[in-house]
């Protein structure tokens, strides 16, 4: 008999909508292609509320009013914790559907941050993707430049600050930015990933703006000075203990521009004005035309960071090269790349189809793994009460 | 019997008439298919009923049927009731359970009648009509004969010959007695060629179309195991496309060397036997292949020609010399004949290609013939690839070669293919037995939904694989 998952997508996060690309078009088509499991979707909507129903994996429901009108309409969900993970559905009499193996397909804030996983290790079920502590720690970009710094891998100059600080000596933090970091440089909200709240800024006005748009959206803000002859480029992985790589792309963008969120999402990976394509990241360099070594020095720095960071299943590491001195810089984790990344994986000889059944079964192994690790000792400690 | 209860759904009586549609309304073969089906949730897949006069009486037929059972029915429940008779009881009972079953054999009365009181005077009519239309028309008729291959020779003669000259054909499969005298309604009447594609089903149909149509000239293309069912042996097959050579007596016939079957009733020095090596002087040099076409070098004297072809694969050359032939000796020139070969490009999922994530599809499904096979595999082979896919259902009407014909299949893809996707029906055992013996190492899958396939082939393919999706099965044979 089919295993079930349950795919979860949406979530009260700023990449609900990315995360709905992400479930419908590179998880639950192709676990169902497979015809491996059974598939079962969940949406947690933007309120929090979770739905299941087999309506959900119809993106056409997701067009225009329609989802509004099914919460509306439909009763959410609740969860019983009874061995494992069941979703009930309530109504003349309870209808359980037992999960498993669960599939997070959500970005961004309660579902790429290790809330999630939190969830599902409590449950007790094999989850795809990064486990709990790594998806808290790949969320925040300050700590993982921290971990590559550890780990004698190079990043580029950072400060950061949190939002109180900020509102409370505001002209104190832009003197130090300033002082610290030659310009230009970027601002980013610290959690947040597709590109959400970033912006690039050359003068003090431009900074102090960015770092109030940042604040709007995240506690945290690091400001990155700019890497001077930037080959920006990205490497997916997937494995837990075996890595495989993907190739190492380098999405292209107009002039020194970087992707923002409309340029990776919305104008389907080229600036505005361009033609359009469809999907995330549309446009990019595949593989990228990097020397030998520097290929090579890409995808180790990847690989290190990848391990020094404790992920598995599957991520997407963001990399900056400085051209001329062929330095590789640690840019970012993203812990569940938007699509899986599905493009590049297609490229590296890895269809849809293979990918999220790979997935599942890393996810597995590593619950097998962890089922042969003791958590729990007998002692004398109690009786002393 | 399992899916019995499926009969009582209200789709049921539209897919009886979905089922008599998709048989062509031949009564042998809608009984067929009737009785092989169990699930009728399962029947329509493909395509959808189309709302044609015929099928719209049909359809009413059927509910006035069962809506004339029901009410029998209920009038026997209330009288059982109010009698308290139990035998009565138990009669309508058995009589609604059988409805669909009686209703299912009996649409097939109104049908024969209507066959023999309507259509078939109009169709005698329409007939005499059309043969009219082609003795009185000045045109050079041209007519094609062949187990495979007619609609793609057709669409390339046509194609060709165009540049010059004033030029009908007729449309898409359209080769019956009923279908070509449609289209000679069509006609202008100024035409300069007419090309017909000749169906043939039985011993006899090519000699009734050729008394139909008079050819002038005639091309036979190939002659296989297609419709050996209804043929008996490979022998009745050849004698009635041979019927073509028969009907043209001394006027020109051009046939493919490359056929077996056609080649070995080919007399030695017939000028008019095409193959890729060229026809009746014309001798084709440097033939070659790719994903973007197919060019040569093809010359006959003083005349020297490139030729480049969006068609795929080396077997498309014979049937292009034949047609350059045909183009010369009616006079059009070496720039128009160049000109409309390049203008021959693939036709609507014949070896056409198209690209998807990076992979290249080569749409073959509506090539369902051996020499099609071997066509495309080798085609496969010669074209570079990360992975080589091979997508196939096999393929129909092979008749007591079944088994034969799809093991060899099996083990003709086992040589090429890295990667075998097989729809499951009543041939995938042997083409999965023939892979076995060819010592196939490759992946196998096989699919239970042929369309899901299909329209999400883009999560199964990778960047730089090559995908021959070969044959597709109607309904009728999944």
């Amino acid at each position: 008999m089919n295993k079930t998952i349950a795919v979860f997508f949406g979530g009260r996060s700023t990449e609900h909508d990315i995360s709905v690309i992400t479930a419908l078009s590179s998880v639950i088509k192709p676990l169902e292609l497979s015809k491996k499991y059974n598939v079962v979707p969940v949406y947690i909507a933007k309120d929090g509320r979770w739905f299941s129903d087999d309506k959900l994996k119809d993106v056409s429901l997701f067009r225009g009013q329609g989802i509004d009108d099914f919460c509306a309409k439909s009763k959410p969900i609740s969860l019983v914790f009874d061995g494992g993970l069941i979703f009930r559905k309530s109504g003349l009499s309870n209808k359980d559907v037992r999960i498993d193996i669960a599939f997070p397909a959500m970005h961004g804030s309660y579902g790429e941050d290790g809330s999630l996983m939190g969830l599902l290790r409590m449950a007790g079920i094999p989850f795809v993707g990064c486990d709990m502590a790594a998806s808290a720690l790949a969320m925040d970009k300050v700590l993982t430049k921290q971990v590559a710094q550890a780990n004698n891998v190079p990043t580029s100059k950072f400060v950061s600050f949190s939002k109180t600080d900020f509102n409370k000596n505001h002209d104190e933090i832009i003197k130090m930015v300033i002082s610290d970091l030659k310009f230009p440089q970027f601002v980013k909200p610290a959690h947040l990933g597709s590109s959400i709240g970033i912006a690039k800024v050359d003068n003090i006005e431009e900074l102090s703006n960015a770092v109030e748009v940042a604040a709007y959206y995240d506690d945290k803000i690091i400001v990155e000075e700019s890497v001077e002859n930037l080959i920006e480029v990205t490497v997916p992985i997937i494995g837990n203990d075996n890595l495989q790589t993907g190739l190492v792309e380098r999405p292209l963008a107009h002039g020194d521009d970087f992707f923002d969120f409309e340029t990776k999402y919305l104008n389907g990976g080229k600036k505005a004005g361009g033609a359009k394509q469809t999907g995330s990241q549309g446009y990019s360099e595949l593989p990228a035309k990097l020397s030998e070594s520097l290929y090579e020095a890409s995808l180790n720095t990847a690989k290190k960071m990848y391990t020094a960071t404790g992920c598995g299943g599957i991520a997407r590491i963001d990399l900056l090269i400085d051209s001329k001195s062929e330095i590789v810089y640690f840019n970012e984790i993203n812990p569940l790349p938007g699509d899986l990344y599905a493009h590049n994986w297609r490229a590296a000889g890895i269809s849809s189809v293979d990918l999220a059944v790979r997935l599942v079964e890393l996810a597995e192994d590593r619950f097998i793994r962890n089922q042969k690790i003791e958590t729990t000792f007998s002692s004398n400690f109690l009786k002393q009460f | 019997m399992k899916y019995y209860w499926t009969r009582f759904r209200l789709h049921y009586p539209r897919t009886l008439v979905y089922m008599l549609q998709g048989s062509e309304y031949r009564i042998k073969n809608y009984f067929t298919w009737l009785n092989r089906s169990d699930d009728f949730r399962k029947i329509v897949k493909r395509r959808k009923l189309d709302y044609t006069k015929k099928a719209g009486l049909l359809l009413a037929t059927v509910w006035v049927i069962l809506s004339v059972i029901y009410v029998t029915v209920i009038a026997l429940l209330m009288i059982a009731i109010i009698a308290i008779n139990f035998t009565l009881g138990l009669i309508a009972v058995a009589m609604f359970v059988i409805s669909p079953l009686f209703v299912s054999y009996l649409i097939v009365v109104p049908l024969w009648l209507g066959k023999k009181i309507v259509q078939e005077p109009s169709e005698r009519k329409l007939v005499a009509s059309a043969y009219r239309i082609f003795a009185d028309h000045s045109a050079l008729k041209i007519a094609i004969a062949g187990s495979y291959g007619k609609t793609t020779a057709k669409e390339i003669l046509s194609t060709i010959l165009s540049q010059g000259k004033k030029v009908a054909s007729t449309p898409g499969n359209m080769n019956t007695m009923i279908g070509i005298s449609r289209f000679a309604a069509s006609l202008d009447g100024n035409e300069d060629i007419i090309v017909f594609e000749l169906g043939e089903e039985k011993v006899g149909d090519v000699r009734d179309l050729c008394d139909l149509v008079q050819p002038d000239l005639g091309i036979i293309t190939g002659i296989n195991e297609a419709h050996l069912s209804s043929f008996g042996t490979l022998d009745m097959t050849v004698a009635t496309i041979f019927e073509l050579g028969d009907y043209l007596g001394d006027r020109p016939l051009y046939k493919n060397s490359e056929s077996p079957l056609v080649s070995a009733k080919i007399i030695n020095n017939d000028k008019l036997a095409f193959s890729r090596r060229g026809v009746n002087g014309w001798n084709v040099d440097k033939a070659e292949t790719d994903i973007s076409g197919t060019s040569f070098i093809i010359e006959k004297g003083s005349k020297t020609m490139f030729a480049h072809t969006g068609l795929l694969g080396l077997h498309n050359v014979g049937i292009i010399a034949a047609a350059i032939d045909i183009a010369d000796s009616i006079g059009l020139t070496i720039p128009q004949i160049t000109s409309g070969v390049k203008e021959t490009k693939p036709f609507e999922h014949r070896m056409q290609p198209r690209r998807v994530d990076g992979a290249w599809i080569l749409d073959d499904t509506y090539n369902g013939n051996s020499e099609g096979v071997q066509a495309g595999l080798r085609l496969l082979k010669s074209l570079g690839a990360k992975r080589r896919i091979y997508v196939t259902p096999g393929l129909v009407e092979q008749g007591d070669k079944n088994r034969e014909v799809h093991e060899k299949m099996g083990q003709q893809i086992a040589e090429v293919a890295d990667v075998v996707v097989l729809m499951q029906n009543s041939v995938t055992d042997y083409i999965a037995n023939g892979l076995q013996k060819g010592k196939f190492d490759g992946r196998l899958i096989i699919v239970d939904d042929p369309l899901e396939f299909y329209t999400n082939i883009n999560h199964f393919v990778v960047s730089g694989d090559v995908v021959l999706m070969q044959n597709d099965w109607t309904d009728n044979f999944a």
